[in-house]
Protein backbone atom coordinates (compact mmCIF):
# COMPACT_ATOMS: atom_id res chain seq x y z
CA UNK A 1 0.00 0.00 0.00
CA UNK A 2 2.64 2.33 0.75
CA UNK A 3 5.39 3.24 -1.94
CA UNK A 4 9.04 4.89 -1.97
CA UNK A 5 10.27 7.73 -3.86
CA UNK A 6 14.26 7.26 -4.21
CA UNK A 7 17.18 9.00 -5.84
CA UNK A 8 16.12 10.33 -9.47
CA UNK A 9 12.22 10.22 -8.86
CA UNK A 10 12.04 12.33 -5.75
CA UNK A 11 9.93 15.43 -6.72
CA UNK A 12 12.08 17.87 -8.33
CA UNK A 13 11.99 20.80 -5.96
CA UNK A 14 13.17 18.45 -3.04
CA UNK A 15 16.76 19.26 -4.65
CA UNK A 16 16.99 22.94 -3.51
CA UNK A 17 16.99 21.62 0.20
CA UNK A 18 21.22 20.05 -0.69
CA UNK A 19 22.57 18.28 1.65
CA UNK A 20 19.32 18.42 3.53
CA UNK A 21 17.58 16.71 1.10
CA UNK A 22 15.68 13.60 2.70
CA UNK A 23 17.16 10.26 1.18
CA UNK A 24 13.53 9.26 0.43
CA UNK A 25 9.88 9.56 0.88
CA UNK A 26 7.54 7.06 1.67
CA UNK A 27 4.26 7.91 0.45
CA UNK A 28 0.55 6.75 0.88
CA UNK A 29 -1.93 7.46 -2.05
CA UNK A 30 -1.20 8.85 -5.49
CA UNK A 31 2.49 8.27 -6.32
CA UNK A 32 2.59 10.17 -9.74
CA UNK A 33 1.21 13.16 -8.11
CA UNK A 34 4.15 13.29 -6.28
CA UNK A 35 6.80 12.15 -7.98
CA UNK A 36 6.25 14.75 -10.56
CA UNK A 37 5.77 17.73 -8.25
CA UNK A 38 6.69 20.96 -9.53
CA UNK A 39 7.10 24.07 -7.16
CA UNK A 40 5.68 26.40 -9.79
CA UNK A 41 2.45 24.81 -9.08
CA UNK A 42 2.30 24.37 -5.90
CA UNK A 43 1.14 26.24 -2.40
CA UNK A 44 2.12 25.35 0.85
CA UNK A 45 -0.37 26.39 3.22
CA UNK A 46 0.50 25.93 7.02
CA UNK A 47 0.00 27.61 10.13
CA UNK A 48 -1.32 27.58 13.70
CA UNK A 49 -2.62 24.82 15.99
CA UNK A 50 -4.92 27.31 17.97
CA UNK A 51 -6.14 29.12 15.08
CA UNK A 52 -8.99 31.59 15.78
CA UNK A 53 -12.30 31.16 13.64
CA UNK A 54 -10.91 33.90 11.56
CA UNK A 55 -8.00 31.72 10.36
CA UNK A 56 -9.61 28.82 9.80
CA UNK A 57 -12.22 30.37 7.24
CA UNK A 58 -9.27 32.10 5.74
CA UNK A 59 -7.51 28.76 5.23
CA UNK A 60 -10.41 26.81 3.94
CA UNK A 61 -11.38 29.29 1.23
CA UNK A 62 -7.64 30.08 0.35
CA UNK A 63 -6.95 26.13 -0.20
CA UNK A 64 -10.77 25.86 -2.13
CA UNK A 65 -9.97 28.62 -4.49
CA UNK A 66 -6.30 27.96 -4.58
CA UNK A 67 -7.13 23.82 -5.67
CA UNK A 68 -10.01 24.85 -7.89
CA UNK A 69 -7.36 27.15 -10.02
CA UNK A 70 -5.19 23.69 -10.37
CA UNK A 71 -2.81 24.35 -7.77
CA UNK A 72 -1.60 21.33 -5.39
CA UNK A 73 -2.31 22.33 -1.94
CA UNK A 74 0.59 21.06 0.29
CA UNK A 75 0.01 21.16 4.30
CA UNK A 76 1.43 18.96 7.53
CA UNK A 77 -1.92 17.67 8.51
CA UNK A 78 -1.81 19.13 11.98
CA UNK A 79 -4.84 20.46 13.80
CA UNK A 80 -5.91 23.96 13.06
CA UNK A 81 -5.06 25.20 10.00
CA UNK A 82 -3.34 22.67 8.07
CA UNK A 83 -6.47 20.27 8.40
CA UNK A 84 -8.41 23.01 7.29
CA UNK A 85 -6.44 23.98 4.51
CA UNK A 86 -6.41 19.86 3.19
CA UNK A 87 -10.27 20.17 3.89
CA UNK A 88 -10.75 22.88 1.80
CA UNK A 89 -8.75 21.53 -1.26
CA UNK A 90 -10.96 18.07 -0.97
CA UNK A 91 -13.69 19.96 -1.12
CA UNK A 92 -12.63 21.77 -3.93
CA UNK A 93 -12.43 18.16 -5.88
CA UNK A 94 -8.49 19.45 -5.72
CA UNK A 95 -5.21 17.96 -5.21
CA UNK A 96 -3.52 18.09 -1.87
CA UNK A 97 -0.25 16.43 -0.61
CA UNK A 98 0.25 16.04 3.33
CA UNK A 99 3.59 15.42 4.74
CA UNK A 100 3.63 14.39 7.85
CA UNK A 101 6.46 13.99 10.85
CA UNK A 102 6.06 10.12 11.26
CA UNK A 103 5.42 7.24 8.95
CA UNK A 104 2.74 8.32 6.22
CA UNK A 105 0.37 5.30 7.44
CA UNK A 106 0.36 6.53 11.18
CA UNK A 107 -2.23 8.51 11.80
CA UNK A 108 -1.20 11.47 13.58
CA UNK A 109 -2.88 13.29 15.33
CA UNK A 110 -5.27 10.44 15.50
CA UNK A 111 -8.14 12.26 15.98
CA UNK A 112 -7.86 13.33 11.59
CA UNK A 113 -8.33 10.02 11.05
CA UNK A 114 -10.96 10.63 8.37
CA UNK A 115 -9.28 13.35 6.49
CA UNK A 116 -6.05 11.00 6.64
CA UNK A 117 -8.08 8.56 4.37
CA UNK A 118 -9.50 11.54 2.38
CA UNK A 119 -6.14 12.82 1.20
CA UNK A 120 -4.58 9.05 1.01
CA UNK A 121 -7.87 8.92 -1.45
CA UNK A 122 -7.49 11.71 -3.61
CA UNK A 123 -4.28 13.08 -3.10
CA UNK A 124 -1.36 11.73 -1.07
CA UNK A 125 0.82 11.01 2.13
CA UNK A 126 3.87 11.56 2.16
CA UNK A 127 7.40 11.50 4.77
CA UNK A 128 10.79 11.18 4.98
CA UNK A 129 10.07 8.36 7.90
CA UNK A 130 9.15 4.48 7.04
CA UNK A 131 6.23 3.47 7.34
CA UNK A 132 5.27 2.45 10.52
CA UNK A 133 7.41 5.34 12.27
CA UNK A 134 5.53 6.50 15.42
CA UNK A 135 5.67 10.30 15.59
CA UNK A 136 8.13 12.23 17.82
CA UNK A 137 8.65 15.71 18.72
CA UNK A 138 12.06 16.25 16.62
CA UNK A 139 10.78 14.83 13.63
CA UNK A 140 8.11 18.12 13.05
CA UNK A 141 10.89 20.58 12.57
CA UNK A 142 12.36 18.53 10.19
CA UNK A 143 9.36 17.24 7.84
CA UNK A 144 8.93 21.44 8.00
CA UNK A 145 11.79 21.67 5.54
CA UNK A 146 10.09 19.82 3.00
CA UNK A 147 6.80 21.54 2.99
CA UNK A 148 8.93 24.27 2.87
CA UNK A 149 10.47 22.91 -0.62
CA UNK A 150 7.73 21.65 -1.72
CA UNK A 151 5.51 24.85 -2.88
CA UNK A 152 6.53 27.52 -4.82
CA UNK A 153 4.59 29.84 -2.09
CA UNK A 154 4.80 28.98 1.17
CA UNK A 155 1.31 30.83 2.76
CA UNK A 156 1.06 31.84 6.65
CA UNK A 157 -2.23 31.90 7.75
CA UNK A 158 -1.64 32.25 11.52
CA UNK A 159 1.13 31.73 13.62
CA UNK A 160 2.43 32.32 17.16
CA UNK A 161 5.93 34.27 17.54
CA UNK A 162 7.97 31.95 17.86
CA UNK A 163 5.60 28.90 15.90
CA UNK A 164 6.70 25.65 13.79
CA UNK A 165 5.23 27.87 11.67
CA UNK A 166 7.57 30.45 11.34
CA UNK A 167 10.63 27.96 11.12
CA UNK A 168 8.76 26.66 7.82
CA UNK A 169 8.53 30.11 6.60
CA UNK A 170 12.35 30.86 7.45
CA UNK A 171 12.89 27.41 5.67
CA UNK A 172 11.49 28.65 2.65
CA UNK A 173 13.05 32.03 2.68
CA UNK A 174 16.46 30.42 2.76
CA UNK A 175 15.36 27.92 -0.19
CA UNK A 176 14.58 30.66 -1.99
CA UNK A 177 10.75 30.56 -2.14
CA UNK A 178 8.17 33.43 -1.69
CA UNK A 179 6.65 33.18 2.05
CA UNK A 180 3.06 34.96 1.98
CA UNK A 181 1.32 35.93 5.17
CA UNK A 182 -2.36 36.34 5.82
CA UNK A 183 -3.08 39.41 8.17
CA UNK A 184 -4.68 39.41 11.34
CA UNK A 185 -5.74 41.63 13.88
CA UNK A 186 -3.46 43.14 16.31
CA UNK A 187 -2.98 42.18 19.68
CA UNK A 188 -4.54 38.52 19.31
CA UNK A 189 -1.42 36.07 20.06
CA UNK A 190 -2.22 33.82 16.60
CA UNK A 191 -1.67 36.41 14.77
CA UNK A 192 1.29 37.89 16.14
CA UNK A 193 3.66 35.96 13.78
CA UNK A 194 1.88 36.65 10.76
CA UNK A 195 1.80 39.94 11.01
CA UNK A 196 5.76 40.30 11.60
CA UNK A 197 6.46 38.66 9.16
CA UNK A 198 4.35 41.44 7.06
CA UNK A 199 6.53 43.54 8.69
CA UNK A 200 9.48 41.81 8.10
CA UNK A 201 9.29 42.40 4.76
CA UNK A 202 6.72 38.74 4.11
CA UNK A 203 4.31 39.48 0.73
CA UNK A 204 0.78 39.95 1.41
CA UNK A 205 -1.85 37.70 0.93
CA UNK A 206 -5.41 38.48 1.52
CA UNK A 207 -7.21 36.11 -0.81
CA UNK A 208 -6.19 33.66 -2.84
CA UNK A 209 -6.01 36.11 -6.03
CA UNK A 210 -2.83 37.93 -4.36
CA UNK A 211 -1.31 34.09 -4.37
CA UNK A 212 -2.06 33.32 -7.76
CA UNK A 213 -0.14 36.43 -8.52
CA UNK A 214 3.15 35.26 -6.50
CA UNK A 215 2.87 32.02 -8.37
CA UNK A 216 1.86 32.80 -11.91
CA UNK A 217 3.22 36.70 -11.87
CA UNK A 218 0.51 39.26 -11.57
CA UNK A 219 -2.80 38.99 -13.77
CA UNK A 220 -1.74 35.44 -15.52
CA UNK A 221 -4.71 33.94 -13.44
CA UNK A 222 -7.07 36.16 -14.73
CA UNK A 223 -9.37 33.62 -16.07
CA UNK A 224 -9.86 32.37 -12.17
CA UNK A 225 -9.82 35.32 -10.62
CA UNK A 226 -13.68 35.58 -11.37
CA UNK A 227 -14.13 32.24 -10.28
CA UNK A 228 -15.78 32.44 -6.78
CA UNK A 229 -17.19 29.10 -5.66
CA UNK A 230 -18.99 30.16 -2.58
CA UNK A 231 -22.88 29.06 -2.51
CA UNK A 232 -25.23 32.32 -2.22
CA UNK A 233 -27.32 32.85 0.58
CA UNK A 234 -30.96 35.11 0.76
CA UNK A 235 -31.07 38.31 0.80
CA UNK A 236 -30.37 40.23 4.24
CA UNK A 237 -31.80 42.82 5.50
CA UNK A 238 -29.81 46.19 6.61
CA UNK A 239 -29.31 45.03 10.39
CA UNK A 240 -28.72 41.69 9.37
CA UNK A 241 -26.21 42.63 6.95
CA UNK A 242 -24.05 44.95 9.37
CA UNK A 243 -24.40 41.87 11.80
CA UNK A 244 -22.85 39.84 9.48
CA UNK A 245 -19.71 42.34 8.76
CA UNK A 246 -19.13 42.58 12.41
CA UNK A 247 -18.87 38.60 12.89
CA UNK A 248 -16.86 38.05 9.90
CA UNK A 249 -14.18 41.19 11.28
CA UNK A 250 -13.72 38.92 14.52
CA UNK A 251 -16.83 39.92 16.79
CA UNK A 252 -17.55 36.43 17.84
CA UNK A 253 -20.15 36.83 20.70
CA UNK A 254 -23.81 38.81 20.98
CA UNK A 255 -22.33 41.28 23.43
CA UNK A 256 -19.88 42.39 21.36
CA UNK A 257 -21.78 42.42 18.19
CA UNK A 258 -24.47 44.69 20.38
CA UNK A 259 -21.71 46.80 21.17
CA UNK A 260 -19.77 47.34 17.81
CA UNK A 261 -23.26 48.65 16.07
CA UNK A 262 -25.38 50.08 19.18
CA UNK A 263 -28.02 47.75 19.52
CA UNK A 264 -29.72 46.22 21.95
CA UNK A 265 -28.35 42.54 22.98
CA UNK A 266 -31.82 41.30 21.97
CA UNK A 267 -31.43 42.71 18.51
CA UNK A 268 -28.32 41.38 17.87
CA UNK A 269 -29.30 37.96 19.49
CA UNK A 270 -32.59 37.70 17.23
CA UNK A 271 -30.70 39.04 13.63
CA UNK A 272 -27.49 36.01 15.10
CA UNK A 273 -30.52 33.67 15.00
CA UNK A 274 -31.63 34.25 11.62
CA UNK A 275 -28.22 34.51 10.20
CA UNK A 276 -27.99 30.95 11.53
CA UNK A 277 -31.39 29.84 10.06
CA UNK A 278 -30.03 31.28 6.73
CA UNK A 279 -27.23 29.38 6.78
CA UNK A 280 -24.47 32.41 7.22
CA UNK A 281 -23.06 31.54 10.58
CA UNK A 282 -22.13 28.88 12.48
CA UNK A 283 -22.09 28.84 16.65
CA UNK A 284 -19.73 26.81 18.92
CA UNK A 285 -19.96 24.74 21.93
CA UNK A 286 -18.56 28.15 23.56
CA UNK A 287 -21.37 30.50 22.01
CA UNK A 288 -18.88 31.92 19.67
CA UNK A 289 -20.18 32.51 16.41
CA UNK A 290 -18.25 32.45 12.74
CA UNK A 291 -18.78 32.94 9.15
CA UNK A 292 -19.47 29.84 6.83
CA UNK A 293 -18.55 29.33 3.61
CA UNK A 294 -21.81 31.12 2.33
CA UNK A 295 -21.54 34.33 0.57
CA UNK A 296 -24.21 37.33 -0.06
CA UNK A 297 -26.08 37.55 -3.01
CA UNK A 298 -24.78 40.43 -4.35
CA UNK A 299 -21.05 40.77 -3.36
CA UNK A 300 -18.74 40.46 -5.88
CA UNK B 1 -21.37 36.79 39.56
CA UNK B 2 -24.09 37.20 36.69
CA UNK B 3 -25.45 33.62 38.42
CA UNK B 4 -24.88 34.80 41.86
CA UNK B 5 -27.30 37.87 41.54
CA UNK B 6 -29.90 35.50 40.36
CA UNK B 7 -31.33 34.76 43.18
CA UNK B 8 -32.32 38.75 43.65
CA UNK B 9 -34.40 38.43 40.57
CA UNK B 10 -36.41 35.71 41.55
CA UNK B 11 -39.73 35.78 43.17
CA UNK B 12 -40.33 35.75 47.02
CA UNK B 13 -41.20 32.08 47.73
CA UNK B 14 -45.37 31.46 48.26
CA UNK B 15 -46.72 30.48 51.68
CA UNK B 16 -46.58 26.92 50.70
CA UNK B 17 -42.88 26.58 49.68
CA UNK B 18 -41.81 28.71 52.05
CA UNK B 19 -42.90 26.13 54.20
CA UNK B 20 -41.48 23.61 52.25
CA UNK B 21 -37.99 25.38 52.51
CA UNK B 22 -38.29 25.92 55.71
CA UNK B 23 -38.79 22.46 56.99
CA UNK B 24 -36.07 21.21 54.83
CA UNK B 25 -33.53 24.49 56.25
CA UNK B 26 -34.59 23.03 59.74
CA UNK B 27 -33.71 19.13 58.93
CA UNK B 28 -30.56 20.16 57.90
CA UNK B 29 -29.69 22.79 60.53
CA UNK B 30 -29.50 25.66 58.22
CA UNK B 31 -30.91 29.56 59.35
CA UNK B 32 -34.53 29.06 58.89
CA UNK B 33 -35.61 32.60 59.57
CA UNK B 34 -34.18 33.91 55.54
CA UNK B 35 -36.36 31.33 53.97
CA UNK B 36 -39.95 31.00 56.27
CA UNK B 37 -39.75 35.43 57.03
CA UNK B 38 -37.57 36.83 54.44
CA UNK B 39 -39.25 34.54 52.03
CA UNK B 40 -35.68 34.43 49.71
CA UNK B 41 -34.97 31.73 48.12
CA UNK B 42 -32.77 29.51 48.87
CA UNK B 43 -29.23 29.78 47.10
CA UNK B 44 -26.74 26.64 46.92
CA UNK B 45 -23.01 26.33 45.24
CA UNK B 46 -21.28 23.11 46.21
CA UNK B 47 -17.46 23.40 45.77
CA UNK B 48 -16.68 20.76 42.56
CA UNK B 49 -15.26 17.94 44.44
CA UNK B 50 -18.60 17.52 46.16
CA UNK B 51 -19.78 13.38 46.39
CA UNK B 52 -22.61 12.43 44.61
CA UNK B 53 -24.12 11.54 48.44
CA UNK B 54 -23.32 15.12 48.77
CA UNK B 55 -25.30 16.37 45.82
CA UNK B 56 -27.80 14.68 45.82
CA UNK B 57 -28.66 13.02 49.32
CA UNK B 58 -27.65 9.80 50.54
CA UNK B 59 -25.46 8.08 53.95
CA UNK B 60 -26.68 6.16 56.92
CA UNK B 61 -29.27 7.62 58.02
CA UNK B 62 -29.87 9.27 54.95
CA UNK B 63 -29.32 13.04 54.78
CA UNK B 64 -31.14 15.51 52.29
CA UNK B 65 -28.14 16.73 49.23
CA UNK B 66 -27.37 19.93 48.17
CA UNK B 67 -30.20 19.17 45.40
CA UNK B 68 -32.50 19.41 48.17
CA UNK B 69 -31.69 21.86 50.44
CA UNK B 70 -31.76 24.17 47.46
CA UNK B 71 -35.48 23.36 46.71
CA UNK B 72 -37.19 25.98 45.21
CA UNK B 73 -34.40 27.99 44.85
CA UNK B 74 -31.00 27.91 42.90
CA UNK B 75 -28.68 25.50 42.72
CA UNK B 76 -25.30 26.94 41.09
CA UNK B 77 -22.52 24.27 40.09
CA UNK B 78 -19.27 26.63 39.30
CA UNK B 79 -16.89 24.82 36.72
CA UNK B 80 -19.18 22.41 35.90
CA UNK B 81 -16.48 20.40 34.14
CA UNK B 82 -14.34 20.01 36.92
CA UNK B 83 -17.47 17.97 38.74
CA UNK B 84 -17.62 14.40 39.24
CA UNK B 85 -18.98 12.46 36.40
CA UNK B 86 -20.97 10.45 38.70
CA UNK B 87 -22.53 13.25 40.82
CA UNK B 88 -23.25 14.83 38.01
CA UNK B 89 -25.44 12.05 36.24
CA UNK B 90 -26.97 11.41 39.32
CA UNK B 91 -28.89 14.66 39.38
CA UNK B 92 -30.39 13.67 36.07
CA UNK B 93 -33.27 11.96 37.20
CA UNK B 94 -33.86 14.35 39.78
CA UNK B 95 -33.83 17.12 38.06
CA UNK B 96 -36.29 15.85 36.13
CA UNK B 97 -38.82 14.39 38.44
CA UNK B 98 -37.99 16.87 41.01
CA UNK B 99 -37.48 14.41 43.96
CA UNK B 100 -35.00 12.50 44.96
CA UNK B 101 -35.27 8.90 46.14
CA UNK B 102 -32.58 7.62 47.90
CA UNK B 103 -32.75 3.75 49.20
CA UNK B 104 -30.77 2.23 51.48
CA UNK B 105 -30.78 -1.36 53.27
CA UNK B 106 -32.98 0.11 55.97
CA UNK B 107 -33.90 3.27 54.91
CA UNK B 108 -36.30 4.65 52.10
CA UNK B 109 -36.98 8.40 51.72
CA UNK B 110 -38.02 10.82 49.13
CA UNK B 111 -37.49 14.20 49.05
CA UNK B 112 -38.36 17.24 47.32
CA UNK B 113 -35.74 18.74 45.01
CA UNK B 114 -37.26 21.14 42.63
CA UNK B 115 -34.49 23.58 42.39
CA UNK B 116 -33.34 25.96 39.40
CA UNK B 117 -29.76 24.67 38.07
CA UNK B 118 -27.20 27.06 37.11
CA UNK B 119 -23.85 26.19 36.09
CA UNK B 120 -21.19 27.71 34.60
CA UNK B 121 -17.96 26.50 32.56
CA UNK B 122 -14.77 28.40 31.06
CA UNK B 123 -14.95 27.57 26.84
CA UNK B 124 -11.60 25.55 27.01
CA UNK B 125 -9.11 24.84 30.24
CA UNK B 126 -7.04 27.69 29.68
CA UNK B 127 -10.34 30.05 29.45
CA UNK B 128 -9.88 32.34 26.77
CA UNK B 129 -11.53 30.27 24.20
CA UNK B 130 -10.58 27.81 21.88
CA UNK B 131 -11.43 30.07 18.85
CA UNK B 132 -10.11 33.45 19.93
CA UNK B 133 -6.62 32.63 18.93
CA UNK B 134 -5.27 33.52 22.02
CA UNK B 135 -5.74 29.98 23.29
CA UNK B 136 -2.69 28.12 24.74
CA UNK B 137 -4.56 24.64 25.36
CA UNK B 138 -3.41 21.41 23.49
CA UNK B 139 -5.69 20.61 21.05
CA UNK B 140 -6.89 17.36 22.62
CA UNK B 141 -7.10 18.75 25.85
CA UNK B 142 -9.87 20.92 24.07
CA UNK B 143 -11.17 18.15 22.55
CA UNK B 144 -11.92 16.07 26.52
CA UNK B 145 -13.18 19.45 27.79
CA UNK B 146 -15.81 19.76 24.97
CA UNK B 147 -16.72 16.30 25.40
CA UNK B 148 -17.25 16.97 29.26
CA UNK B 149 -19.17 19.75 28.63
CA UNK B 150 -21.51 18.48 26.41
CA UNK B 151 -21.92 15.33 28.12
CA UNK B 152 -23.32 14.97 31.46
CA UNK B 153 -26.32 17.69 32.36
CA UNK B 154 -26.06 19.76 28.42
CA UNK B 155 -28.56 18.41 27.60
CA UNK B 156 -30.90 19.45 30.18
CA UNK B 157 -30.14 22.86 30.00
CA UNK B 158 -32.95 25.46 28.54
CA UNK B 159 -30.25 28.73 28.73
CA UNK B 160 -26.89 29.23 26.92
CA UNK B 161 -25.10 32.43 27.37
CA UNK B 162 -21.72 33.06 26.18
CA UNK B 163 -20.47 35.86 28.73
CA UNK B 164 -18.01 37.94 26.96
CA UNK B 165 -15.10 39.52 28.60
CA UNK B 166 -16.63 43.18 29.42
CA UNK B 167 -15.71 46.17 26.91
CA UNK B 168 -14.92 48.77 29.80
CA UNK B 169 -15.76 51.72 27.61
CA UNK B 170 -19.17 49.78 26.77
CA UNK B 171 -19.85 49.75 30.84
CA UNK B 172 -19.18 53.22 31.68
CA UNK B 173 -21.77 54.73 29.74
CA UNK B 174 -24.39 52.24 29.67
CA UNK B 175 -26.64 51.78 32.72
CA UNK B 176 -27.80 48.08 33.70
CA UNK B 177 -31.38 47.90 34.80
CA UNK B 178 -31.23 46.91 38.73
CA UNK B 179 -31.83 44.03 40.53
CA UNK B 180 -35.22 45.06 41.58
CA UNK B 181 -36.25 46.22 38.26
CA UNK B 182 -35.77 42.90 36.80
CA UNK B 183 -37.43 41.58 39.68
CA UNK B 184 -40.48 43.21 39.23
CA UNK B 185 -40.65 42.34 35.45
CA UNK B 186 -39.87 38.46 36.52
CA UNK B 187 -42.66 38.38 38.87
CA UNK B 188 -45.08 40.07 36.24
CA UNK B 189 -44.07 37.22 33.50
CA UNK B 190 -44.59 34.93 36.18
CA UNK B 191 -48.35 36.19 37.47
CA UNK B 192 -48.88 36.38 33.71
CA UNK B 193 -47.74 32.50 33.38
CA UNK B 194 -49.64 31.50 36.31
CA UNK B 195 -53.05 32.89 35.21
CA UNK B 196 -52.84 31.07 31.71
CA UNK B 197 -51.18 27.47 33.27
CA UNK B 198 -53.46 27.53 35.98
CA UNK B 199 -51.23 28.58 38.57
CA UNK B 200 -47.95 26.74 37.08
CA UNK B 201 -45.28 28.01 35.54
CA UNK B 202 -43.88 27.45 31.78
CA UNK B 203 -41.49 24.84 32.79
CA UNK B 204 -43.92 22.41 34.87
CA UNK B 205 -47.17 22.40 31.09
CA UNK B 206 -46.83 20.44 28.43
CA UNK B 207 -45.25 22.18 25.64
CA UNK B 208 -47.87 21.09 23.32
CA UNK B 209 -50.27 23.33 25.58
CA UNK B 210 -48.34 26.13 24.05
CA UNK B 211 -50.08 28.41 21.39
CA UNK B 212 -47.67 28.89 18.36
CA UNK B 213 -48.59 30.69 15.38
CA UNK B 214 -49.12 28.74 11.67
CA UNK B 215 -45.95 30.95 10.62
CA UNK B 216 -43.63 29.98 13.89
CA UNK B 217 -44.94 26.48 13.98
CA UNK B 218 -43.98 26.52 9.80
CA UNK B 219 -40.41 27.87 11.30
CA UNK B 220 -39.68 25.14 13.73
CA UNK B 221 -40.99 22.67 11.51
CA UNK B 222 -38.61 23.75 8.59
CA UNK B 223 -34.92 24.91 10.11
CA UNK B 224 -35.84 22.50 13.43
CA UNK B 225 -33.90 20.23 11.28
CA UNK B 226 -31.14 21.86 9.61
CA UNK B 227 -30.62 23.15 13.61
CA UNK B 228 -30.71 19.92 14.88
CA UNK B 229 -33.57 20.39 16.76
CA UNK B 230 -34.44 16.90 18.95
CA UNK B 231 -38.17 16.62 20.03
CA UNK B 232 -37.21 17.16 23.27
CA UNK B 233 -34.71 20.33 22.09
CA UNK B 234 -38.32 21.56 20.44
CA UNK B 235 -40.59 21.14 23.36
CA UNK B 236 -37.64 23.52 25.25
CA UNK B 237 -37.40 26.29 22.54
CA UNK B 238 -40.86 26.64 22.66
CA UNK B 239 -41.71 26.68 26.67
CA UNK B 240 -38.42 29.25 26.19
CA UNK B 241 -39.81 31.22 23.65
CA UNK B 242 -43.28 31.59 25.99
CA UNK B 243 -41.41 33.03 28.50
CA UNK B 244 -39.68 35.60 26.72
CA UNK B 245 -43.27 36.52 25.37
CA UNK B 246 -43.69 36.56 29.20
CA UNK B 247 -41.69 38.98 30.00
CA UNK B 248 -42.19 41.19 26.90
CA UNK B 249 -45.79 41.31 28.18
CA UNK B 250 -47.05 39.70 24.84
CA UNK B 251 -50.21 38.34 24.74
CA UNK B 252 -48.52 35.85 21.56
CA UNK B 253 -45.70 34.29 21.02
CA UNK B 254 -43.70 36.76 18.25
CA UNK B 255 -41.56 35.71 16.05
CA UNK B 256 -38.44 37.60 17.82
CA UNK B 257 -38.98 35.75 21.07
CA UNK B 258 -38.74 32.25 18.93
CA UNK B 259 -35.44 33.23 17.22
CA UNK B 260 -34.40 34.66 21.31
CA UNK B 261 -35.20 31.13 21.79
CA UNK B 262 -33.31 29.26 19.25
CA UNK B 263 -30.64 31.63 20.12
CA UNK B 264 -30.37 31.10 23.36
CA UNK B 265 -30.68 26.95 23.18
CA UNK B 266 -27.42 24.97 24.08
CA UNK B 267 -25.69 23.98 20.87
CA UNK B 268 -24.71 20.58 21.68
CA UNK B 269 -27.15 18.49 19.86
CA UNK B 270 -25.53 18.65 16.45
Amino acid sequence: MTWKLEGERLPAPLADLGRRAPQALHGLGDRELVRTLESADAVTIVGSRHPSAYGLRVAGELAYELASAGVVVVSGMAIGIDAAAHRGALEAGGRTVAVLGCGPDVVYPRRERALHARIADAGAIVAEYEPGTPAAPHQFPERNRIMAALGGVVVVVEAKDPSGSLITAHDAIHLGRTVAAVPGPVGVAASAGTNRLIKDGAEVARDSRDVLDLLFGVGASEPLGAYDPRPRGPRLGPLQARVLDAVGSGRAGPDQVAVALSVTPREAAVALAQLELMGYVEVDGAGAYARTPLAEPDSS
Amino acid sequence: MRSRSRRSILPPLSDDEALEAARIASAVGAPVEPVALGRRRPFRAPHHTISTAGLVGGGVPPRPGEATIAHRGVLFLDELPEFNRDALEALRQPLEAGRVLIARARHRVELPCRFQLVAAANPCPCGRGASSGDCTCPPQAVARYEAKLTGALSDRLDLAIAVEQPDLTALADERPEDSATVRERVIAARERQEARNGGRANAEVPSESIVLGPGLQRLLADRGGALGLSGRGRARVIRVARTIADLDGAEEVGEEHLLEALHLRRRHER
